[in-house]
């Protein structure tokens, strides 16, 4: 059973190594999580604008309509 | 056929020389990893829009060697003077960062990618920046991350920001470790203040931070790999980084040689008598390549441009002389490239088995030497002896003219006020002397009252 674990263990490296041709280059796994975080806040940024535009957008018609309402009448 | 020794880090491919000409081996592996570039004409596209260095596809055939089947051989256009990350002053490697970031976004747009981005796979054509690396190239997979972030980080933004922030030259740090400067070590010089920067604080502090915490606990990247970056959020970091680098400036602090064409010793007569000497001597020669020892901020380099020399490379030490000669360069589009030298203590080969980077004797070329108001800072401020200054000079290019300084020379006076005159054989006499024993004399011409002299040789 050990020599069996062994084996796969073997196999999985062999296969990790082969399948990655960039092994040269050290991506290093703090860079990693920072553009995991910058992924999440850049998206964030991106909703936040959206919904806040959404907002802006909102109020700029309530605003627009009510100006509007003397000259209707 | 001579494999470059430095081409050994990328297994899909190696680059080669044979009759002066520059060529890269693609195998196997190099062609999985081509086939989307080459399928959506990526390679022509982006040399047209001078991102990449000129390369064409050539036939085996031209070749005696025998090659693997599989196996494409690019051409690539000859880099006039090799030059590494080191040897560029701040707004060289700004400005390579800035191409190294453009061309990135540029493929990214093309549904290709980076694979790296080692600042070594920039060099520069005169005053311009160009990616030299084809293998660097691949297609871009949905949700993957940006695999030379971490060497984007070490390679062109912490030099650059320990320059700007403090005031250090980045150039011999960056020499001393060949991978630029470790965002850690960066991270303990910038205080708070510096970390306030949205940049510095996501790209230096917290990376910092997270790579220390790799280091110490086992963190399970795999997991992290899952997740997929989106492709906007990696062009917003790009983006994002460039306009923060673009944004960069060097804190300057005075040197002495930045001013030196104006503040010089020397009065204008003198001036105008070095300037028609330089002139004539290049007019009547048609260099291809010419080297400028103590360039400063480009005077005579730019001159000899005007006068027929093809292409110059500017040598000094002056890290602010070299940058306002480089940006001389840009304005005016020139053919010139000025370079962080220090000649008392050169760049040497190092790298791995003390091969991957070229020395600069390695790499001296050239069919013409200035050394104009040069050698006497080499004789007297640094105590090399003037035998062995006058051969290496002559050493380096078959023609070129030597500017000799008599101790009677203001600069000279001031220069050993404090030493005192301990170079008994800094003479004319011996100076003379020593040309003929390495070469011949062609001309003598005074340019100074003082007793200034333009020695032209031949060898």
């Amino acid at each position: 059973m050990k020599m069996l674990y062994l084996l796969l263990l073997i196999f999985i490296t062999l296969i990790s190594f082969t399948s990655n041709s960039f092994a040269y280059l050290d991506p290093g796994t703090g860079s990693i999580i920072l553009q995991a975080i910058l992924g999440f806040v850049a998206a964030s940024i991106a909703t936040i604008t959206l919904y806040w535009n959404k907002l802006k957008n909102f109020f700029k018609k309530l605003l627009s309509k009510k100006d509007k309402k003397p000259d209707d009448f | 056929m001579i494999f470059d020794k430095g081409s050994f880090r990328d297994q899909a491919g190696k680059v080669f020389y044979s009759n002066n000409k520059v060529y890269r081996i693609i195998n196997k592996e190099g062609l999985n990893r081509l086939h989307y570039i080459i399928e959506k004409n990526i390679i022509e596209k982006s040399i047209n829009d001078n991102y990449l260095i000129q390369t064409k596809l050539v036939e085996k055939k031209n070749f005696s060697e025998e090659f693997s089947k599989d196996d494409l051989i690019y051409e690539h256009e000859k880099i006039p003077y090799i030059s590494y990350p080191y040897e560029w002053s701040f707004s060289q490697l700004k400005a390579a960062a800035l191409h190294h970031l453009d061309f990135h976004l540029y493929l990214l747009d093309l549904g290709a990618t980076l694979i790296d981005a080692s600042a070594y796979n920039i060099q520069f054509i005169g005053h311009k920046p160009i990616f030299i690396d084809l293998l660097s190239l691949k297609k871009y997979e949905d949700g993957e991350y940006w695999t030379g972030h971490k060497q984007f980080c070490e390679n062109f933004l912490n030099p650059l920001i320990l320059q700007s922030k403090k005031g250090i030259n980045f150039n011999n740090w960056f020499k001393g470790n060949l991978e630029g400067i470790k965002t850690q070590d960066l991270n303990n010089i910038l205080n708070f203040t510096d970390k306030i920067s949205y940049n510095i604080f996501f790209q230096v502090y917290l990376l910092s931070k997270f790579e220390e915490k790799s280091k110490n606990s086992e963190i399970k990247i795999e997991s992290k790999l899952k997740k997929k970056f989106p492709k906007k959020s990696y062009c917003s970091l790009l983006k994002q980084l460039k306009n923060f680098i673009k944004g960069l400036k060097p804190k300057k602090s005075k040197t002495l040689w930045e001013n030196y064409s104006t503040t010089n010793t020397y009065d204008k007569i003198e001036e105008k008598n070095k300037i028609e000497c330089v002139k004539k001597f290049i007019s009547k020669n048609s260099f291809d390549s010419l080297c400028d020892l103590g360039c400063n901020n480009g005077l005579y380099s730019i001159l000899s441009l005007q006068n027929g020399c093809k292409k110059v490379i500017g040598f000094d030490y002056d890290l602010n002389a070299v940058d306002q000669a480089y940006n001389f360069s840009c304005k005016d589009q020139l053919n010139f490239l000025p370079i962080y030298f220090d000649a008392s203590n050169p760049s040497t080969r190092i790298g791995w088995n003390e091969v991957e980077r070229k020395s600069f004797n390695d790499r001296a070329n050239f069919d013409c030497v200035l050394a104009l108001a040069f050698k006497h800072h080499l004789s007297l401020a640094k105590n090399i002896p003037l035998d062995e200054v006058v051969m290496w000079i002559i050493s380096l290019a078959p023609k070129g003219l030597i500017e000799f300084v008599p101790k009677s020379d203001e600069t000279v006076k001031k220069m050993l006020e404090i030493k005192g005159d301990i170079f008994k054989n800094y003479t004319e006499e011996n100076f003379e002397k020593y040309i003929k024993e390495n070469g011949k004399i062609v001309s003598i011409t005074n340019i100074s009252k003082s007793g200034r002299k333009i020695y032209e040789f031949e060898r």
